[in-house]
């Protein structure tokens, strides 16, 4: 029934100064005046795309509703956009440093701005760096031996970024960063996956996105080793996409078993 | 060329988020898109408890309301609540959208006519069960070709 959005109608007090605002500091284009039947006078923005914005002249506003929370709307820009829109903010006196930073995967750039009646507008721009393969370039990374590692375990590394996972099977030395964008996951032990903290992904220890999830390709793995001695070494500096799981991608507690993939996995 | 590309999504608060999914999924054709900070640890950092849904190309989060949020009077149709959603339907299933909300029992205002000067058609004005208000319009402009709307997947 819907074919998209449309536009969004915020109330401002003085029309002037918020079509000005919208103008010059978000970076709208201006359509027109008075284009559509609404409660007072109005001023019609434009994005790239259909989706408009209606300002409409009141006497009084409320901006945010009471007793609500997170309330804002988001433009995206890209990349280059908003390295221009962030000039603009920091010239109309904003602080341009993102209060949520914790919160962002890499990559994942991000400013609240609020108009000159209180509407708040999250401005958000996705460099490429929120979608590439991270390598730290650690070098390969001694994990202990495989003996310390009972049926079950999981075990995450800080340098190197990865997760070392006992199944039955053997190990798998799964990537902690998100293929939905960079974000870091963590395992929860008490639900029994890893977890996006950044957009709500989860997935399962062997690395699959678990359904009623934002549904992710698999988690990359990188290549484990374990020496004549019992001793586990996992190359983060190698990341091996992957289609799903494949009990061939699981390296055997044995001895000297190492990781086998294809070259066109490797990423 | 505006600076800006789109806008991607908006949080929006309610009260019941079972009662908003009916609502936007049953009524508005919303599809359910993820549930976010559903860990307890998330909370109890501040993060929002949310619910997101895609309604054609847009991305509205579901934040549940820390409180209840004043609610505007049951008569009032047409209105900004901080601020309306207007999502577009085509000119040729406009009818069929009224008589779907009616269907629904959900009470409108309009159909009202714009200005022939701008490139809006036709709206009619509603509220969802949270007192957020919403509308549906035809546009002149459906057939003009603008870019679409970069699908982000966030939110």
């Amino acid at each position: 029934m819907i074919d998209g959005f449309s536009h969004i109608v915020l109330h401002v007090t003085d029309l002037d100064r918020s079509e000005a605002f919208y103008r010059d500091v978000f970076g709208l284009d201006v359509i027109g005046r008075d284009l559509v039947a609404d409660e007072g006078r109005n001023s019609l923005l434009g994005t790239n795309t259909r989706q408009r914005v209606l300002l409409v002249e009141v006497p009084e506003v409320v901006a945010i509703r009471p007793n609500s929370s997170s309330i804002h709307h988001a433009w995206l820009l890209t990349i280059d956009e908003f390295e221009r829109a962030k000039d603009r903010f920091a010239a109309a006196g904003f602080d341009i440093n993102d209060s949520r930073a914790q919160f962002r995967a890499r990559g994942e750039n991000s400013v609240d701005i609020f108009d000159p009646d209180g509407h708040r507008f999250q401005v958000q721009a996705y460099s490429p760096a929120a979608t590439e393969v991270i390598k730290e370039n650690t070098g390969p990374i001694a994990c202990g031996h495989m003996d310390d590692y009972a049926v079950g375990a999981v075990k995450a590394f800080v340098k190197g970024k990865f997760f070392l996972v006992r199944i039955e099977e053997g190990f798998l030395a799964v990537s902690r960063w998100c293929t939905h964008m960079n974000g870091l996951l963590s395992w929860k032990q008490e639900h029994w996956h890893f977890y996006c903290p950044m957009h709500g992904a989860m997935f399962n220890r062997k690395g699959e996105s678990l359904p009623c999830s934002r549904p992710c390709p698999t988690l990359r793995l990188h290549p484990v080793t374990i020496g004549a001695d019992g001793t586990i070494t996992v190359d983060p500096d190698t990341a091996i996409r992957r289609d799903g799981f494949d009990p061939a991608q699981v390296v055997p507690a044995k001895a000297g078993a190492s990781s086998r993939f294809p070259e066109t996995a490797l990423c | 060329m505006a600076d800006v590309e789109t806008l991607s999504h908006s949080g929006i608060s309610v009260h019941d988020l079972k009662e908003a999914e009916d609502f936007y999924c049953g009524i508005l054709g919303a599809q359910v898109h993820g549930a976010v900070n559903f860990v307890t640890e998330d909370t109890l950092k501040g993060r929002s408890v949310h619910q997101s849904y895609t309604l054609g190309d847009f991305l509205f989060a579901l934040v549940l309301a820390p409180d209840f949020m004043p609610m505007p009077p049951a008569d009032k149709l047409m209105g900004v609540n901080g601020f309306r959603h207007a999502f577009a339907v085509r000119h040729a299933d406009f009818d069929a959208t009224i008589a779907r909300l009616k269907a629904a029992g959900v009470p409108f205002k309009g159909p009202v006519g714009h200005p022939d000067k701008g490139p809006f058609g036709e709206s009619v004005y509603f509220k969802d069960p949270s007192g957020n208000f919403l509308e549906l319009l035809w546009r002149r402009d459906e057939n003009v070709d603008y870019a679409k709307a970069p699908q982000l997947d966030v939110g």
